[in-house]
């Protein structure tokens, strides 16, 4: 009958439609548990395309720096599904953040399918103030939800960061921006803002520290401890006799991106950044594989969804290498923070630092807390509150020490 | 020696690296026009068929599909002002129900969606009832009318009998095909448009275009309108010129047969069987379907709507051709950007804009087109006194019989007596005349 045709036609015109085109990217329904998630990947996937469609210029003008491009969704009865009906979408500098992914070597589709083809996961991991992260499906980039100041501030730097990463040629510890956007749901407006990932997109780090040079106040609650991949600090690192086996040359190339950054950092005032420090303990990982194929032969089917390299059934990016790649190892053009220990090294271990969390400008407020702390301290214990130059130079100093 | 081709190249340039590692079907579109509204129209569909390419196909439509729409609001600040303006508003109508019928029509989306938004669409000269301004895609295969919110509201009143009747017709109608129906805002104006099958061919030019309802009260075309390049003209001409359009007895039955479904009451609603009954007179009616009355126009009180008629002359467009490749020869250091000479119109594609897909395969011979394509076209049979190519559909479907009609009704046999044919009747007495109209000027 008639309607068994429409329902052949209907569910053969998926195929019908795309028939005549090939076009890489699958059906994306923006699924995700929170309606904020949904939103993060339609306005991405909106903005990537939108780009796609705005010829790339010669060079930036400044008026890039101050521009944005705003979209309002109100649908009625359509597209309710996985999308909440009313949304609002706002993308900072558009132009800018395109020019800064290409120069950190990232294709606008490969970034847009990390974002959009699958939602992004929630991460344990808390910045300052307990700000909240997110990591893309497949761990390439990390989403921190940012505040309205933090907004600011990027505009304030952005076209200073935007000159040194032309001079560096994208080599940097500096965190790589690469989108910063505003999204309203239910009238609540949250802000984001998009990083590459210090950490691998497949090895696992087992160990963890934040560390900035100072002592005060610098290491891991218990609470924190009691997480499933702590944040360890400062003390942590030097009770913990932790060191970090790198070779000459990699310790040189490392300290001279360090050195400049640094300098970069205190000429705009910012400071109370971090080291990011994870290790992945290769040994270690393998012995993880293998329990998980045990636990999977065991459970068959059940797959742990532990971080050990992608879930079997997760769409591939196209930059995944197809030949699979040997313990300990890593493409260092996705893995661009990685260092491998020095053959001398008691674990074979591989290492990922970057500089982290560099929003905060010295004003004011870390004027008054400078005040504060002098007095509860005294005037020569180290406080964490001192100026830009000074953050810069004791920040230096220590990870010199800390890299063998 | 002048060239306009110059912009290619660093377009060209950042397209490869931007999508260096994927194949991706489209181009990049700029959405550039001469005037906003066109722009934002093209960024509009874009858009739309982007966003339902995100949703999964129903297996069947439900009622809310009806009353819904997408609203999007755009507000860019020194960003992408080159082609689109900074603000602007894109609603879609009923996004599934149109999606589903462009399915029906046999529409692939990206194929619509590269038909409007590849290249900007072009004024057409023909205007519609009060001065409607029209739109074709720019590869001439879709219409794009400007309509008024009354006209909105109607088609949603009529919309799901619509549906219903396509469904049961198989797509197989001289009703408009409705594609897309849409509300953009720009400068805070707000403009109806909506997207219907391009009636006449996207390659064959048309040289003689009439406008008929079967009444023959102020059915002439003016001089005004006779000064133009294709004039619409209407009723008393087509008579006046003692014209028929042969198209020999199994396209006129056929074609009287969809007509008869498209536009008349009846009392019976009988079927047959829902097989086919195979004539086996000839291809051309192989479709003959039952006389299953769906009770459109004149029973949803639907009336003042056209058979729009489209003549094709192919030895006069063999002749066109040959002049053109004359003076293309001449010219032939001149490139104006449009290739070499080609008329305005819609005598085959210029030969750099990009292809459509559905142009590739098969080259036409005079005369010749791919039916799946100009849905409309019927030859003239081979014993006609020309050789042409007819295109004939109807339009303007958007009239309801209301108190505005009934007042004309009044007011116009005053003027002209309760005996003329005055262009003025309710629905039924409409349909019946139209029908009558349309089966005497076929042969």
């Amino acid at each position: 009958m008639a309607s068994a045709a429409s329902i052949a036609a209907s569910i053969a015109s998926k195929t019908k439609t795309k028939k005549k085109h090939f076009v890489a990217q699958k059906v994306k329904l923006f699924r995700a548990s929170d309606p904020l998630l949904s939103v993060v990947m339609w306005g991405v996937n909106h903005s990537i395309n939108e780009l796609s469609h705005v010829q790339i210029p010669i060079m930036l003008m400044p008026d890039d720096f101050k521009a944005y491009s705003k979209i309002k969704v109100d649908n009625h009865l359509f597209n309710k599904e996985n999308m909440p009906s009313h949304f609002k979408f706002k993308e900072y500098c558009p132009l800018v953040f395109r020019n800064l992914r290409e120069r950190f070597g990232i294709d606008d589709q490969d970034f847009l399918n990390s974002l959009t083809r699958s939602a992004p996961l929630n991460s344990e991991a808390q910045g300052r103030s307990g700000a909240r992260f997110h990591t893309s499906y497949d761990k390439r980039y990390v989403i921190k939800t940012i505040s309205s100041e933090d907004v600011a501030e990027m505009h304030n730097i952005l076209k200073k960061y935007h000159q040194f990463i032309v001079e560096c040629h994208g080599n940097t510890l500096l965190p790589q921006f690469l989108g910063m956007y505003r999204l309203t749901v239910d009238g609540d407006e949250t802000y984001m803002i998009v990083t590459r990932n210090v950490f691998s997109h497949r090895l696992s780090v087992y160990k963890k520290y934040d560390l900035k040079g100072s002592t005060v106040a610098r290491e891991a609650s218990d609470k924190e401890k009691a997480k499933e991949l702590p944040t360890y600090k400062d003390n942590d690192f030097i009770n913990d006799g932790q060191k970090i086996h790198i070779d000459g040359e990699n310790k040189k190339m490392f300290l001279e991106k360090l050195r400049k950054d640094v300098e970069f950092l205190a000429q705009l005032k910012l400071m109370d950044y971090s080291l990011l420090v994870g290790i992945h303990d290769v040994e270690r990982a393998e012995q993880e594989e293998v329990e998980s194929e045990d636990n999977e032969a065991e459970e068959e089917g059940e797959s742990d969804g532990g971080g050990i390299g992608t879930p079997p059934d997760s769409p591939s990016n196209t930059l995944d290498s197809n030949k699979p790649l040997s313990p300990g190892e890593f493409d260092p053009t996705i893995d661009v923070y990685a260092i491998k220990s020095n053959e001398t090294a008691p674990r074979k271990e591989v290492y990922f630092m970057a500089v982290i969390d560099i929003l905060q400008h010295y004003d004011a407020k870390k004027k008054a807390a400078h005040a504060a702390k002098t007095v509860k301290h005294g005037a020569g214990a180290e406080i964490s509150t001192v100026n830009p130059e000074q953050y810069s130079k004791r920040f230096y100093d220590f990870i010199t020490t800390i890299l063998s | 020696m002048s060239s306009n081709c110059t912009s290619a190249a660093p377009v060209s340039a950042s397209k490869t690296k931007t999508k260096k590692k994927h194949f991706i079907g489209q181009k990049v579109k700029l959405f550039r026009a001469s005037e906003p509204i066109l722009s934002v129209l093209m960024w509009g569909v874009n858009h739309t068929v982007n966003e339902l390419s995100n949703v999964p196909v129903p297996v069947m439509l439900m009622p809310d599909d009806f009353k819904a729409y997408s609203k999007i609001k755009v507000d860019n600040h020194l960003f992408n002002k080159e082609n689109l303006p900074s603000r602007f508003k894109f609603k879609e109508y009923c996004p599934m129900v149109f999606r589903n019928l462009r399915e029906r029509f046999c529409i692939d989306d990206q194929d619509y969606q590269n038909s409007l938004t590849r290249s900007a669409p072009l004024n057409s000269d023909s205007q519609g009832r009060f001065g409607n301004r029209f739109l074709s895609s720019y590869d001439h295969r879709f219409v794009i009318k400007t309509v008024s919110s009354e006209d909105i509201a109607e088609m949603h009143n009529i919309l799901k009998k619509y549906h219903q009747f396509i469904v049961e017709c198989h797509g197989n109608t001289l009703l408009p095909q409705f594609l897309g129906m849409y509300r953009l805002t720009v400068d805070g104006v707000e403009t109806y448009m909506v997207v219907t099958r391009n009636v006449f061919s996207h390659r064959l030019t048309v040289h003689r275009k009439y406008d008929l309802k079967g009444s023959t009260v102020s059915r002439e075309a003016s001089d005004k309108e006779k000064a133009k390049e294709l004039p619409t003209f209407k009723d008393n001409d087509f008579l006046n010129e003692g014209h028929k359009l042969q198209i020999g007895d199994d396209n006129k039955k056929y074609f009287l047969e969809k007509l008869k479904r498209d536009v008349e009451v009846s009392v019976e609603t009988f079927c047959l069987t829902d097989s086919v009954v195979l004539c086996l007179l000839s291809e051309a009616l192989s479709c003959f379907l039952c006389v299953r009355v769906c009770q459109f126009l004149a029973t949803l009180k639907i009336m003042d709507y056209s058979l729009l008629v489209g003549i094709h002359d192919v030895e006069r467009a063999e002749q066109e051709e040959m002049d053109v490749d004359a003076v293309g020869e001449e010219e032939e250091y001149e490139n104006d950007g449009m290739g070499g000479g080609v008329l305005t119109g819609s005598f085959g594609t210029p030969p750099d804009s990009p292809g459509n897909p559905l142009n590739c395969g098969g080259f036409f011979g005079p005369g010749e087109f791919d039916p799946s394509v100009d849905v409309y076209a019927i030859k003239s049979h081979d014993s006609a006194v020309k050789k042409e190519v007819y295109f004939m559909a109807i339009i303007d479907i958007l009239t309801h019989y209301d108190a505005k009609k009934k007042a004309a009704h009044a007011a116009k046999t005053v003027k002209h007596g309760a005996g003329a044919e005055i262009s003025t009747v309710n629905p039924e007495q409409y349909s019946k005349r139209f029908y009558e109209f349309m089966s005497n000027i076929l042969s």
